[in-house]
């Protein structure tokens, strides 16, 4: 089948994009976008792409693939939409499209190291999208189905799943954006890191930044990818580093769709069991769940646990 | 124009901030408008002295230089008719200062308004311009198109919060106009001059504005109308009563059905809403607001009125009324919402003729269009909405579009209200502007000799918006 001929799996979208009134509003939901903001990042951006793809502006290309795999399925855009595009079928089939067409694509679905990989098979019994299988001996992921929600990065023991393009999502990027916000001499009133989960809700600047009074100059809002990719040694390193304390916002348990919720949860009752060991207070960690499209709560939350911590001081 | 040297420009504003990839220049190469063109490169500043770098390099080339913010213009303001180099301007994402005592803030071009307000609202002030995309919109780009919104009606546009600026002239040259002081009374208010430029002088790099208390107290009112014209003319009742709405917004019953299904509002399908509001420090005087505006809105047959000082239920609406814009693409499956006759203002006394004038005009020509906007400050919208596959649309598009304006100069209107000229109204702007486009043509050129700022836009856009460039949608 010619390039031209499988585009056709896209023809029957053409009405839809021509709905995208290309207003931008999606911008302020998208987890990507904030991290990168550039444009081809965007839901929009990325909408305009296929758009030029189907008018032949744009060849498909890996460069355009990957783009279009470049996605923590969080559905927020979808859901912003006022125009009622439905930008996660359109994504799904320009991506089948790419697939059948033999691009190399990394994007952010999560990849298995074959050398490391120990065939315990975790990350396929845990998998909520039936997105990994084993076959021919080796782990392989549905590149469709995969959510990039980073279950598996979680369940592996042997470290062998990655999602290459986190998007200052995976723990060495997190550690990074704590260590710029908690030792920042500029801002002396740094106490507390709060993880959010990407699914769940979190306010705060899109885009700007605001370096001499943030909102609030005593916590950080760090986006997680699905909340139960938070190891506990990002949360060991972030106290570390000098952190008062930490939390972490996930979506309620019935609410969430990867089953990170359960699993943060009983981490961090584990590792709070460890604090508590070392005569470091629990209610130093605490975990709270924040629904979809309520930054009401995650507000009040941070609020009422910063001021918990501002009575615990700082660790010694 | 020589070809760009990406190699330069990797050199003044480094490596990660240049694109050149034909994939990112098809999507820089349109915002919210219908049209689209191709860019030579993208590039990203962070700070001022790259910006400098960067026009002296694309002054010496003589290549054409468009700033752009977030691209949510609705005209094709930023959309390269002649090629050039895209000044993405987020990189200059800084709110810079924050000056409760003397009443302004500085920020960076690329901030964006409700990141500004969110700022703001801790020292009880929020910038007043308020447009619907400002969520998405950035101070840089409002400044260029001097923007207004909701909130115009009492607390004005962009031009009127605007204090100082600082500016990169196209020889690199980083000027600063304005004062951050509230009276400046010598001189040509060139920082004015910079708003509502639509990037064809120079590079804004700074801003500093005004902001005002956040009021108290806000109460919403809505009132139905059973005739279009009755809604119109309580606008202008209550506007030449002396009235002080802080938001009168008319809505007919088109974007009223695609508000709904866009975000299930449960507004009342009737031929026209008022949205109203009054807002203040004290409850007495919002209601005395409130029922001056009700008896005039009565006075024109409104029936119904319903009003809360409920801040939940405000915010619904207006947030319901914020996505006006993209909701209309759902009021028909078959047909999409285009930017075409996006805005226009007119004196109150007009407002009913006008939106009656725009159903009048969509039906001759066989389109749909919808009347809404910022009314009590003058401002009309329309959106056409059509099946934009087919070639026949267009043509009637463009008679609409004409009509439409032709009607607005002639009740005594203007071109824009608010979303700017762009290269979709440069045919109606020119025609209102004849008589000062060579003035405005020489101050231009005292900027920017070489005419390498956002070039053939404003009063040297094109009369022909639908051949002036590839339109975003095809059509058989």
């Amino acid at each position: 089948m010619t390039e031209n001929a499988k585009l056709e799996i896209l023809e029957k979208w053409k009405g839809a994009l021509n709905k995208c009134i290309r207003c931008g509003y999606c911008y302020e939901h998208c987890p990507i976008y904030k991290s990168t903001r550039w444009e081809i990042d965007s839901p929009r951006g990325k909408l305009i792409l296929l758009y030029g793809m189907l008018s032949g502006e744009v060849e498909p290309s890996d460069y355009v693939a990957n783009k279009i795999f470049e996605c923590f399925h969080c559905n927020r855009c979808q859901k912003a939409c006022s125009s009622g595009v439905p930008i996660q079928d359109v994504y799904n089939d320009a991506r089948a499209f790419f697939l059948d067409s033999g691009f190399d694509i990394v994007g952010t679905t999560s990849m298995t190291d074959h050398e490391v990989c120990a065939r315990c098979l975790n990350c396929v019994r845990m998998c909520k999208h039936e997105a990994r299988s084993f076959v021919d001996g080796k782990i392989v992921t549905d590149r469709l189905k995969c959510q990039s929600c980073g279950g598996c990065l979680d369940i592996c023991p042997e470290k062998g799943v990655s999602i290459t393009c986190g998007f200052g999502t995976n723990p060495n990027e997190l550690i990074k954006q704590v260590d710029s916000f908690l030792n920042n001499p500029a801002n002396p009133d740094a106490k507390a890191v709060v993880f959010s989960c990407g699914y769940s809700s979190y306010p705060g600047l899109q885009t700007s930044r605001y370096d001499k009074f943030e909102i609030s100059k005593e916590y950080q809002i760090l986006v997680t990818a699905c909340s139960g990719r938070l190891k506990s040694h990002t949360v060991l390193e972030t106290l570390e580093r000098g952190a008062w304390g930490v939390l972490i916002c996930c979506c309620p348990e019935d609410e969430c769709e990867h089953g990170g919720s359960p699993r943060v949860k009983a981490r961090m009752k584990a590792l709070t069991s460890t604090l508590e060991r070392i005569d470091i207070d629990p209610k130093r960690l605490q975990v709270v769940e924040v629904p979809q499209g309520n930054p009401g709560k995650f507000t009040e939350s941070a609020n009422s646990f910063i001021k918990e911590i501002r009575t615990l001081g700082p660790i010694v | 124009m020589s070809s760009v040297n990406i190699e330069k420009l990797k050199e003044i504003v480094g490596e990660n901030n240049v694109l050149h990839n034909r994939a990112d220049l098809y999507v820089y190469g349109s915002d919210s408008s219908v049209h689209e063109a191709m860019p030579d490169a993208i590039v990203r500043p962070e700070n001022i002295e790259q910006v400098q770098g960067l026009m002296r390099y694309a002054n010496s080339e003589k290549i054409p230089v468009i700033p752009r913010g977030s691209g949510s213009g609705m005209c094709g303001q930023v959309v390269p008719i002649k090629g050039g180099i895209i000044l993405d301007m987020k990189g200059m994402n800084r709110i810079l200062e924050i000056n409760p005592q003397d009443g302004y803030c500085r920020v960076e071009p690329g901030v964006v308004d409700d990141d500004l307000n969110r700022a703001l609202k801790p020292f009880g002030v929020f910038y007043p311009p308020t447009p619907a995309s400002s969520c998405a919109a950035t101070i840089g780009g409002e400044i260029a198109n001097n923007a207004s919104g909701g909130r115009s009606v009492k607390y004005g546009a962009a031009r009127d919060a605007i204090l100082a600026v600082k500016v990169v002239m196209p020889n690199g040259e980083l000027l600063s106009f304005g004062s951050t002081t509230r009276v400046a009374a010598s001189g040509y208010p060139l920082e004015r001059l910079i708003v509502g430029s639509e990037g064809t002088l120079a590079v804004i790099v700074e801003a500093c504005m005004r902001f005002v208390p956040i009021p108290k107290l806000r109460c919403l009112g809505i009132a139905k109308f059973n005739k279009l014209s009755d809604a119109g003319n309580a606008i202008s009742e209550i506007m030449g009563s002396g009235c002080q709405p802080s938001m009168l917004e008319l809505i007919d019953k088109i974007a009223i059905v695609a508000a709904n299904k866009a975000a299930n509002l449960g507004l009342p399908e009737v031929e026209a809403i008022l949205l109203f509001e009054a807002d203040g420090m004290s409850k007495e005087v919002i209601d005395l607001e409130m029922a001056k505006i009700q008896t005039k809105c009565e006075k024109h047959n409104c029936f119904g009125i319903e009003s809360s000082y409920e801040e939940k239920e405000r915010a619904r609406i207006w947030a319901g009324r914020a996505k006006l814009f993209p909701a209309l693409s759902k009021y028909d499956e078959r047909l999409a919402s285009t930017s075409l006759a996006d805005d226009m203002a007119v004196p109150f006394s007009k407002m009913a003729e006008c939106a009656d004038k725009i159903h009048e005009i969509a039906e001759r020509n066989g389109l749909v269009m919808t009347a809404y906007g910022h009314c009590g400050a003058g401002c009309m919208h329309t959106k056409i909405l059509m099946d934009t596959e087919q070639h026949i649309s267009w043509d009637a598009a463009r008679r609409a579009v004409e009509e439409i304006y032709d009607f607005v100069r002639s009740v005594g209107g203007t071109t824009s209200a608010e979303h700017g000229i762009g290269l979709s109204k440069a045919q109606a702007f020119r025609k209102e502007k004849a008589a000062s486009l060579d003035l405005m043509r020489a101050i231009k050129k005292a900027f920017d000799p070489n005419n390498i700022m956002n070039p053939g836009k404003l009063m040297d856009g094109p009369d022909n918006w639908v051949e002036a460039t590839t339109l975003r949608y095809q059509s058989q």
